[in-house]
């Protein structure tokens, strides 16, 4: 691409300005346009994908240029006998599972954000996931191989197109959840699944200790949840196989003490209950969220801590959580931006005595003045500087995105 | 050089009796399983916690001299080779179980539990560690974590990076960091992920928390015979083209089963062509309804004799079986290369075909015995090294592992990259591929004590020539050219 196609993906923000905001815009289309595009930038970097996570972490000011990728939306190629595919990290989730489905395959990943319309580098680089990360895993685990853009341009490709591989450093996991601070992510190659023919949800009415305890006893069967999550209210247990499978497992699930009075979801129940789910965990423009990770029977003791910091701060809190893996995900209504940080601060200082971790994604204006991203940074953080200073030594890529911790 | 004064450092921070140097006892460390490589070490030191791991790790900073952990010296690339002048750290002696808990299904454990050991540990509740390399008896959790090793059921369970929670780790200044957490998910990048797989290049993994999965509620298995390897072949491809991702789909050429029968009596025919060995597990009424499928499918492709496991005894037979292939090939032939490599599995006839064409021309036999699910060979090679056919078999070895990357696949799907393929990285990545990697390493270890000369290539140990020519990313989307 010569500088007058550069030029040409290259907008005057007057053009349109995303937020957060910034001098210029690439909307590169291939790896060799998104790769000339930070060759040729000198100061700060956002890439962006779908927008679907763009302010999780550290808030990111006024960043020279914006680097859109959501024009590399190639599907690149796909092996349905290798249950492989390689994309355009700028392809969203959507249209990934659309042309997967005619081989009857997809990709095994449900995150809150699905329905806004993510793309796969911002899944990964948000390192995000849903319910089935149960049975399947996070984004990270379906990644086999990964080519970057660091910010000197240098170009760097690791895994490959196989699904077992142990053949050098895996690259992907380094930007699996680097929240655009590390490079570009520019093509991805994952693993599918195949597309289980039958789904049965159940439901039952639960306090955050009946769901830990349900958790815990479909967990100690054979059932083979492929999710396992609780909205609040009620625990939602979902199963995936055949039609003759399911249909046995989830009569055989409410057999069990801890689920009787679970009944089953039908019709458009099903998906309505697992979409309410998503928008809860994704949250809205002036809400905040905040995803924390526990030790699953830590459940109650998380509920509580929420509770207890809510209610000085004049917010409206609400959980869900991901029992089983004790992935948690609080957000925050009403209230005003003060109310706000303080029950972040005082929520996250009680996961964190814990043992857990806590990661602010969205949160209401104003809340970035009053308390930081990050809690006190764990001794690892020595070895998370050490890396970017040896991939981005200049910080450019996403400015202040892990303050105060580099 | 480790003189007496430096020696006695280290007896008296871990103990005389944790602290080798007597020649004849240092040579029991000079090779991993891959025996072609022999190094002795200048100590080695057997230290019993974290805390002595982390002193041993700082004395050698202090003095810039090289370390190589190593768990039971199983590994098959080299990866535990020890460096000259250097010191070897065994975590021979980390072999507790230091938490079990059954409610949130993980155990903590000190590296040098073995595979199995794990498994054991939690039978009683119904639970169980899924990665099950081979070598699972005696291999350490340990050098799981470094290798990322997989094994037979990783087709639908993954490999150690997906059953491992946390690490905690000691980096090569003698730090101790903790990597991953008590959830799936972390705080910024997954440095867990990212540790695990690096071969003990960038730190030692001392307490390991690994997740447990309950066992399934029913397991199938069935061997299946077939007049040719394309017919199995093709019978694999139908059960994946059908949606079923089963346990384990193993396949063993006429030769592999040759060898283990001689080994194990497992039962396997001896003259058939190829075998399958495929597994399904999980709830019953799925199992059933699929293995019925699976059957029909391996009567479709020309099986000639389907054997069903009746019992737990008569399954484990035949896993016997299949996992002592390797050594089981000592009993046809005096001498062998264990190969490890991946194609796609839609290449795997092609692979078989141009191994048995390199076989031929160089004279000797190849037994092959395989993960056909997710095209991971095994290819064994056969020699005499009295008749003088070391040398030969060795190239063959490694032009079959190239061939794997010549063929859209990888160097090493389980066993690593270790002393013995680095210089065949520059095959499958290119210069830049591998300066990135090398800036990893050097995050963590800016010094490069820390297992050097293993996985990365460098000039001292390949040759100051340039890797062979591959083309560059954007050379292939028609970027930039080289002349």
């Amino acid at each position: 691409m010569g500088d007058d196609a550069l030029a040409a993906s290259t907008r005057d923000r007057s053009a349109g300005t995303p937020e957060p905001a910034a001098r210029a815009v690439a909307c590169p289309a291939s790896l060799a346009e998104a790769h000339q595009a930070v060759r040729e930038s000198t100061g700060t970097v956002l890439v962006s994908g779908g927008r679907t996570g763009l302010d999780w972490g550290g808030p990111v000011r006024d960043p020279d240029l914006v680097i859109d990728t959501t024009a590399m939306n190639r599907l690149i190629t796909h092996n349905p006998a290798d249950m492989t595919v390689a994309v355009q990290a700028g392809m969203r989730l959507a249209d990934l599972q659309q042309a997967l489905a005619p081989a009857g395959q997809w990709l095994a990943l449900d995150p809150p954000t699905a329905l806004a319309g993510p793309t796969l580098g911002g899944l990964l680089a948000g390192g995000d996931a849903g319910p089935r990360r149960l049975a399947h895993g996070a984004l990270r685990d379906l990644v086999i191989g990964a080519t970057v853009v660091l910010a000197d341009g240098t170009v760097a490709r690791a895994g490959g197109h196989v699904i077992k591989n142990v053949a050098g450093y895996d690259l992907g996991k380094l930007f699996a959840g680097s929240l655009g601070a590390f490079g570009l992510i520019a093509e991805l190659v994952l693993r599918v699944h195949p597309r289980p023919p039958a789904s049965v949800t159940l439901a039952v009415p639960a306090d955050p200790t009946a769901a830990l305890a349900a958790t815990q006893a479909v967990r100690a069967s054979p059932l083979e949840a492929v999710a396992v999550e609780w909205d609040g209210t009620r625990l939602l247990v979902r199963f995936e196989g055949t039609a003759d499978g399911v249909a046995a497992r989830q009569r055989d699930a409410r057999g069990l003490d801890r689920l009787a009075g679970a009944e089953p979801l039908v019709d458009t129940a099903e998906q309505d209950a697992w979409d309410g789910l998503a928008a809860a965990a994704y949250g809205q423009d002036t809400d905040t969220v905040i995803r924390a990770g526990t030790r699953p029977d830590r459940l109650p003791d998380v509920v509580e801590a929420l509770r207890r910091a809510a209610g000085p701060a004049g917010v409206t809190a609400e959980l869900t959580s991901s029992v089983a893996a004790g992935v948690h995900t609080a957000r925050l209504r009403g209230g005003d931006a003060a109310g706000h940080a303080a029950c972040l601060r005082d929520w996250r200082a009680a996961v964190r005595d814990l043992g857990g971790t806590v990661t602010l994604r969205r949160r209401r204006d104003g809340v970035d003045d009053l308390v930081p991203a990050w809690g006190p940074p764990a001794p690892s953080v020595g070895v998370l500087r050490a890396l970017k200073a040896r991939f981005d030594p200049d910080r450019r890529f996403a400015p202040g995105r892990f303050a105060p911790w580099f | 050089m480790i003189g007496p004064v430096l020696r006695r450092e280290f007896e008296s921070t871990l103990g005389r009796s944790a602290v080798i140097s007597d020649p004849a006892q240092l040579r029991t460390y000079e090779c991993d399983g891959l025996t072609g490589y022999r190094v002795v070490p200048a100590l080695v030191v057997l230290p019993e916690s974290t805390e002595q791991v982390a002193a041993a790790v700082r004395l050698c900073a202090r003095e810039r001299i090289p370390f190589v952990a190593r768990g039971a010296g199983t590994g098959l690339s080299g990866g535990a080779l020890p460096v000259a002048e250097g010191i070897v750290i065994s975590l021979a002696r980390m072999r507790a179980i230091l938490r079990i808990d059954v409610a949130n299904q993980r155990m903590v454990v000190q590296p040098g539990v073995t595979n199995a050991g794990i498994s054991r540990a939690v039978a009683g509740h119904g639970l169980y560690y899924a990665p099950d390399p081979s070598s699972q008896i005696v291999c350490t959790i340990g050098g799981n974590v470094a290798e990322n090793s997989g094994g037979a059921h990783c087709l639908k369970y993954g490999f150690t990076v997906h059953h491992v929670l946390a690490l905690q780790v000691v980096l090569a200044d003698g730090s101790v960091v903790t990597l991953g957490g008590d959830s799936a998910e972390g705080e910024g990048p997954d440095l867990r992920g990212l540790f695990i797989g690096t071969e003990g290049t960038v730190g030692i993994a001392t307490e390991i928390t690994v997740r447990l999965l309950r066992k399934p509620e029913s397991v199938r298995t069935l061997v299946a015979d077939f007049p040719s390897v394309a017919q199995a072949g093709d019978a694999v491809s139908d059960v994946i083209a059908a949606g079923m991702v089963p346990a384990a789909i193993e396949m063993l050429d006429h030769l592999a089963i040759e060898a283990c029968e001689a080994a194990t009596h497992a039962g396997y025919t001896l003259d058939t062509a190829a075998a399958l060995v495929v597994e399904l597990d999980g709830p019953q009424v799925d199992c059933d309804g699929l293995f019925e499928q699976l059957s029909e499918i391996c009567h479709r492709r020309g099986t000639t004799k389907i054997r069903i496991a009746a019992s737990e005894a008569e399954r484990a037979a035949i896993w016997q079986g299949r996992k002592a292939a390797f050594a089981a090939v000592g009993r046809i032939s005096p001498d062998y290369f264990v190969q490890d490599g991946v194609v796609p599995r839609t290449r795997l006839a092609e692979a078989l075909g141009r191994i048995s064409a390199m076989s031929e021309e160089a004279g000797l036999r190849v037994a092959n015995v395989f993960h056909a699910g997710d095209g991971n060979l095994h290819p064994l090679v056969l020699y005499d090294q009295a008749a003088g056919q070391a040398e030969r078999a060795e190239r063959l070895s490694h032009d079959i592992a190239e061939l794997c990357v010549e063929l859209g696949g990888s160097l090493s799907g389980e066993h690593g990259i270790g002393t013995d393929k680095a210089c065949s990285m520059p095959r499958m990545f290119g210069q830049d591929d591998l300066a990135v990697m090398g800036r990893v390493r050097d995050a963590f270890d800016p010094d490069g004590l820390c297992n050097p000369g293993k996985v990365l290539p460098t000039p001292r140990l390949c040759g100051e020539r340039p890797g062979p020519y591959r083309p560059h990313p954007l050379e292939q989307a028609g970027v930039i050219e080289r002349m």
